[in-house]
């Protein structure tokens, strides 16, 4: 039969320490393994898939190993390392971004917000940590071919059961998880191949500071997918993964798993700007434990064909050029002048974080021929300078403390974090500081924040670094650390278990009227 | 006062439960709530609006031109929420399309007195088809275990209704085997990873609303169950071997075209939406269109 034609790729990378991408590492001694969030490139052609992996392997190179499934046994060509820099490239080109606007003066022109080139991007970050065991040998596990890759061994290996691929692998130094070889087998059954690597010391100079580069495969299937069970073989915990896409027709999306946008285009306090990384950490999670954790999170869609004006709006840093979008897989585009190119392409950031019990399948994927673009886009608004005699500036000051409340609620909202020890933004603005009514009568700068009619005798004072304003100042400074407490997840509304009640209440009625 | 009020009641639910289609417009816009606001589905108004209008006023036309009682609005109106749930665009011309293309396909292909597509499958696939813009998300529903049951149990009591339980059964018994076989046994995959497959929103409603529906399947009651055996195979080889999203969709799809052929070369009674029309029908000729 051509099932196994049919059966596709599959690709998963396996090890010792379950911290990479679509599977974990193969550590061939026990050596503290420290991975970040881990990246791979998807291009996808028609049936055609290009995967790069970034590998953010930190230990010793000799240790380094790692197996991926493959459903045919790949040629010398379909195999190359790539630079690291995309990587980087397209990580600061789709990050989360936060855009900057600066209220103008008053009475010098009508109030009008313009964007800032300044723009953060965050760098989200999960770890997490597995442990390894150990077995022996007699094995039914056939090398087909072997190959040298730039700075890695590179073997494709056909087994016919797992417990001796598990077997093959631990002899050959690779020290695979407990529990490796029932999720090998799966893939086994597939009548995939593996394609397992190592680092060839010869190749790589010993001195080197830099880390591994990325490896990619090429092949040709129907199948369009991500591996990511082998990974979480003995996988306590989460794994955090980002997948960038290159298509021709448009944005990607799992078929299997919710796909789903982040929030986007929400105006926070200016101290966001401050830290950055945390804020989108922190919203990234709330949002998980707010959505449940068995979806897939969209960070970015973009249309970047060559004839597309705007490739991101704003621009955190260059747009993609012809030589990294070459280099990532992508072989459909021409070549014009100056790094341009011309030719439909669509760019897709997707953003997962899987563990065992919400991922029982790999992802799988499919490209729709959605065009529309997307970005998670954060907006901070500084208010403008203060205007003396200026009749404007009353209307405005009471507008943007209502503005500046709201930024807060959506801090909280979106965040989970305390926002009682920032009760005084809204009135702390550009150097000045609203004095309200309250402070005449008591002296004090604790301000009230509840509506901003409460809030008399506007006036602008100069902050000053007496104790009065030092607390101000601190509170400021500390912003960032969430307390504890504004952490713990939302109660979701029990939409599931009213519809059940509901559903059986009916179905009672029903089955008792007849 | 009360009297009247619960015998106002209670005609109010003998008219609810003379058309099993009540149920079902129901219950649709129910998951459709449920996509838009707990689900946060990227589904625009507009997008809702045009399904809305496309269908139901295609649907008019027809009546009218036809003379044809209004009662078959209630099936273009399940239509155009089938098409809301399950059908993706960013172009509203293509949205429009399918519903034209769904009702139109009700009354030019037409065999033997009964139309023989889903009208909502076939526009959903013609669509896909003919334009290249438009997609399925089987994947927007997450997987809540609770809504799978309650998407289960919604929908068997429309079937249960509408007696066509034994679709649903017969296609879920052929796809969800095969899976069974393929999957756990031969495979050797995990419960969790087989569960997963079957806790697809899109599936269940496909299931329990699209191929249940009585009048586009085989009207013999060993043939239809034959009929959605078949279903449930292809849509397993589709998924399963050729990687095909939205597998059941396209097996209805294809199965469609043979429905004219079996209904030909085995003979039964035709099938009608309201209870009064069924009663009329045991000798009668029925010209319900649905």
């Amino acid at each position: 039969m051509k099932k196994n034609t049919l059966l596709l790729l599959c690709l998963l990378l396996c090890g010792v320490k379950a911290h990479s991408f679509c599977g974990f590492y193969a550590a061939r001694s026990d050596v503290k393994l420290f991975n970040k969030t881990s990246q791979v490139i998807l291009v996808r052609n028609g049936e055609r898939t290009t995967v790069t992996m970034s590998s953010d392997f930190q230990g010793n190179v000799r240790d380094f190993a790692m197996v991926i499934p493959v459903p045919t046994v790949l040629q010398e060509q379909d195999i190359r390392v790539t630079e690291r820099r995309i990587f980087d490239q397209l990580d600061a080109y789709s990050a989360p971004r936060l855009a900057e606007y600066f209220d103008e003066p008053l009475c010098q022109g009508r109030l009008r917000a313009y964007p800032e080139s300044t723009v953060k991007r965050s760098a989200a970050v999960m770890e997490s940590d597995n442990a390894l065991s150990e077995e022996k040998a007699d094995y039914k596990v056939a090398v087909l071919a072997r190959y040298t890759v730039g700075e890695y061994d590179v073997e494709i290996l056909n087994a016919q059961e797992s417990n001796g691929l598990e077997r093959w692998l631990n002899d050959h130094g690779y020290k695979i998880p407990e529990g490796a070889e029932e999720v090998l087998e799966p893939y086994i059954r597939s009548n995939m191949k593996f394609f397992v690597v190592k680092v060839n010391l010869d190749n790589f100079n010993a001195g080197s500071t830099e880390l591994l580069r990325p490896l990619q495969i090429r092949f040709s299937s129907p199948k369009f997918m991500l591996p990511i069970r082998l990974g979480m073989a003995n996988g306590e915990g989460s794994q955090d993964m980002i997948v960038y896409s290159f298509t021709q027709n448009g944005r990607i999306e799992t078929t299997n798993y919710r796909s789903l946008r982040m929030p986007t285009d929400r105006q926070v306090p200016v101290f966001t700007k401050e830290n950055f990384g945390a804020f989108y950490t922190a919203l990234y999670k709330r949002n998980l434990q707010k959505e449940g954790a068995d979806n897939v999170f969209l960070e970015y869609a973009w249309d970047i064909s060559g004839q597309s004006a705007v490739k991101c709006d704003p621009c955190p840093s260059q747009p993609p050029l012809f030589q990294e979008i070459l280099s990532a897989g992508v072989d459909w585009l021409q070549s014009n002048s100056w790094g341009q190119y011309s030719g439909s392409l669509f760019f897709t950031r997707l953003h997962v974080t899987y563990n065992r019990k919400d991922f029982p399948q790999d992802l799988v994927f499919q490209e729709t021929p959605d065009r529309s673009n997307f970005q998670c886009r954060y907006v901070i608004r500084h208010p403008a300078p203060y205007t003396e005699n200026c009749s404007e500036w009353n209307d405005y000051q009471t507008k943007k403390i209502a503005e500046r409340k709201q930024e807060l609620r959506e801090l909280q909202a979106l965040t989970g974090w305390d926002i009682t020890q920032h009760r005084d933004y809204p009135y702390y603005f550009n150097g000045y500081r609203v004095k309200t009514s309250r402070d005449e009568r008591t002296g004090s700068t604790t301000q009230n924040c509840e509506a901003p009619e409460k809030i008399a005798a506007i006036q602008m004072e100069p902050a000053k670094r007496d104790s009065d304003t030092s607390t101000l100042v601190a509170v400021q400074q500390q912003a960032f650390i969430p307390s504890e407490k504004s952490e713990s997840a939302p109660e979701p509304f029990p939409y599931s278990t009213i519809a059940m009640l509901t559903v059986t209440g009916l179905f009672l009625y029903h089955r008792f009227r007849s | 006062m009360l009297k009247k009020m619960i015998s106002a009641g209670s005609r109010l639910n003998a008219l609810y439960c003379s058309d099993a289609r009540h149920y079902q417009i129901s219950f649709l816009s129910i998951f459709l709530l449920a996509g838009l606001f707990r689900l946060h589905w990227p589904l625009s108004y507009a997008q809702i609006f045009i399904t809305l209008t496309a269908t139901l006023s295609t649907q008019y036309i027809a009546l009218r031109l036809l003379r044809l009682p209004m009662d078959g609005l209630k099936s273009a109106l399940i239509t155009s929420l089938s098409l809301c749930l399950l059908f993706r665009s960013d172009h509203l011309v293509v949205v429009a399309l399918a519903g034209i293309l769904s009702i139109t396909s009700k009354y030019l292909l037409r065999q033997g007195g009964k139309h023989f597509f889903n009208p909502a499958n076939f526009g959903i696939c013609a669509s896909i088809l003919l334009t290249g813009k438009a997609w399925i998300s089987p994947g927007q529903w997450g997987s809540e275990g609770l809504w799978l049951m309650v998407v289960g149990v919604l929908g068997m009591l429309v079937v249960t209704r509408a007696k066509r339980s034994d679709l649903a059964l017969s296609f879920l018994l052929a796809f969800g085997g095969c899976m069974f076989i393929r999957m756990y046994c031969w495979q050797e995959w995990p419960a969790d990873a087989l569960l997963h497959v079957f806790s697809n929103g899109a599936l269940l409603l496909f299931t329990f609303f699209m191929i249940t529906d009585p009048v586009s399947t085989p009207q013999h009651p060993i043939a239809r169950k034959l009929w959605a055996l078949a279903a449930g195979c292809l849509a397993f080889y589709l998924q399963a071997y050729q990687w095909v999203n939205g597998a059941p969709l396209w097996a209805l799809f294809m199965l469609s075209f043979i429905t004219p052929l079996v209904d030909h070369f085995i003979k039964a009674r035709k099938y009608a939406w309201t209870n009064k029309t069924n009663t009329l029908n045991e000798n009668t000729k029925n010209i319900q269109i649905a």
